[in-house]
């Protein structure tokens, strides 16, 4: 086994602890704080794929925005929260176990399919070309995705207004 | 020396060569910028600052040093302590990955990194969870309503602190540090740029918590805010981190705005240093002469003067790089 073998499944390692911990943690805040360390498994994954924009933009973005905005949320809520012991029942446990065997089957049958196993060279993409191809190839989808997040947020705000109780 | 090289390669000797120079530097930066500090505190408010220990008060921040660290480490018993250990260790990760790439000269930097000040600002955002860390994990209501007002404030900052950043991106071409530099042979890019330059500046000094936006810590009410239970050597760090912050907001203004490592006669690193302790001296004014903000004027001025105005500058800069 090579440095590189190991320093990815040191990354790999990294980001299924965080996985696990962002799941089983009885208490919101250590869950928030396994997220992170997940997110940051994920961006150490870019970079061993010769992405640092990608990697960057997601630490950027995950950690640095929606992180931080759902910590505001549960300061919000109120952080002293911690999950009842009762939820978590014998078979709940195991329909969750149930649903994460069939979704694993389902995508790496996916990735099988979609990724034909190929001796392909690592290639390398620059920042200039994600900007080209967002800006011209992929200008659409692109533009229907911020479209997407306003109906979400105007959604957000119409609920809050209407639990307020104003019409 | 080159057996040592030849052993673990060039790159990784570089890298570790770099690392220790980082800490070194952060330390008697922070050392110095304290010093700097209370003198330019002492002299705004016709006093002299520190005087008695060394020539000028020099040695008084190594006095300090080592008071903090004979100090016991105390941790309070309704602490949630693997949060609250955790905390002063993860603020100081940003402040070691930002050293990384600064270029200090034309050569002088550990490693410069393609998407370089994507580096500093993705890594900055873990200050803010590290602080939110330190204020619940305290179990402390001072602590805690500190940490929720830095997580506004940062929010609110972070915003027009990229916005201002960009239009200069646009005009460099690139995300490397080095890069940026280098194109501001002919003329700095605050000319180019004034309006972002203030934006920015405004940003930085918000996002480093200090007065007038150091609603986080504002000791008149929160007594220290989210460091409130902190105390010897973990205390330091928080306090450590704060200051290193300033000499990288500096270096980033230095490095986007003024010209970075460019001048005549002297050698870079020395305009580097010059000019970013200028910035940082300009911070340390700002301190002692303002009163602290309101919180809503604090949020306010950011999502309804600093957010439009930067989305402006950005589209102007925009239409006439196009043109």
């Amino acid at each position: 086994m090579s440095i590189g073998d190991l320093l990815f499944l040191f990354i790999v390692g990294v980001t299924l602890a965080g996985a696990l911990a962002a799941v089983l943690a009885g208490s919101i805040v250590y869950a928030l704080m396994g997220l992170v360390v997940t997110m940051f498994g994920v961006a150490g994954l870019y970079v061993y794929l010769h992405s640092p924009f990608l990697a960057m933009v997601q630490i950027l973005i995950y950690v640095g925005a929606i992180t931080v905005l759902i910590a505001f949320a549960i300061m919000l809520i109120g952080p002293q929260y911690r999950r009842p012991k009762e939820w978590t029942t014998l078979g709940k446990l195991g329909a969750a176990a149930g649903v994460a065997v069939v979704t694993l089957g389902l995508f790496v049958k996916f990735v099988m399919e979609v990724f034909p196993r190929t001796k392909a060279p690592a290639f390398t993409v620059t920042t200039k070309q994600i900007g080209a191809l967002f800006f011209k190839d992929l200008v659409l989808p692109f533009e229907l995705i911020s479209l997407l997040i306003v109906v979400a947020i105007l959604g957000a705000i119409m609920l809050a207004l209407f639990a307020r109780g104003d019409k | 020396m080159e057996q040592l090289i030849s052993i673990i390669g060039a790159q990784a000797f570089t890298m570790i060569a770099g690392l220790i120079g980082v800490i070194a530097f952060v330390v008697v930066n922070a050392l110095a910028l304290t010093w700097a500090e209370r003198k330019v505190a002492g002299h705004m408010q016709r006093r002299i600052g520190p005087k008695e220990v060394g020539p000028y008060g020099l040695i008084q921040p190594i006095a300090d040093a080592i008071k903090l660290l004979g100090k016991e480490i105390l941790t309070p018993g309704a602490v949630d302590k693997p949060l609250y250990v955790i905390a002063p260790i993860l603020i100081f990760v940003p402040v070691l990955v930002s050293f990384i790439v600064i270029p200090f000269d034309a050569r002088l930097v550990v490693s410069d990194i393609g998407v370089g000040i994507l580096v500093i600002l993705a890594f900055s955002s873990l200050t803010v969870l590290s602080i939110l860390l330190a204020g619940w994990g305290s179990n402390n209501k001072y602590a805690l309503m500190g940490a929720v007002r830095s997580i506004a404030q940062n929010i609110a900052y972070e915003i027009p602190l990229l916005l201002a950043l960009l239009p200069v991106i646009m005009i460099a071409g690139s995300f490397s540090l080095t890069a940026i530099v280098e194109a501001q042979k002919g003329l700095w890019f605050v000319v180019y740029q004034p309006v972002a330059f203030i934006i920015y500046f405004i940003a930085a000094v918000a996002e480093t918590n200090r007065t007038p936006f150091d609603l986080p810590e504002a000791e008149s009410e929160l007594v220290a805010g989210y460091h409130t239970e902190y105390s010897g050597m973990r205390f330091a760090l928080f306090f450590l981190a704060e200051y290193t912050n300033m000499f990288i907001v500096s270096a980033i203004a230095v490095t986007f705005f003024l010209g970075g490592y460019q001048g005549p006669i002297l050698p870079g690193v020395v305009w580097f240093l010059l000019k970013a302790y200028l910035v940082v001296f300009v911070i340390m004014w700002l301190k002692w002469t303002y009163p602290r903000v309101r919180f809503d004027q604090l949020l306010n001025i950011s999502w309804k003067v600093l957010i439009p105005l930067a989305f402006i500058n950005l589209l102007i800069t925009g239409g006439i790089l196009k043109l």
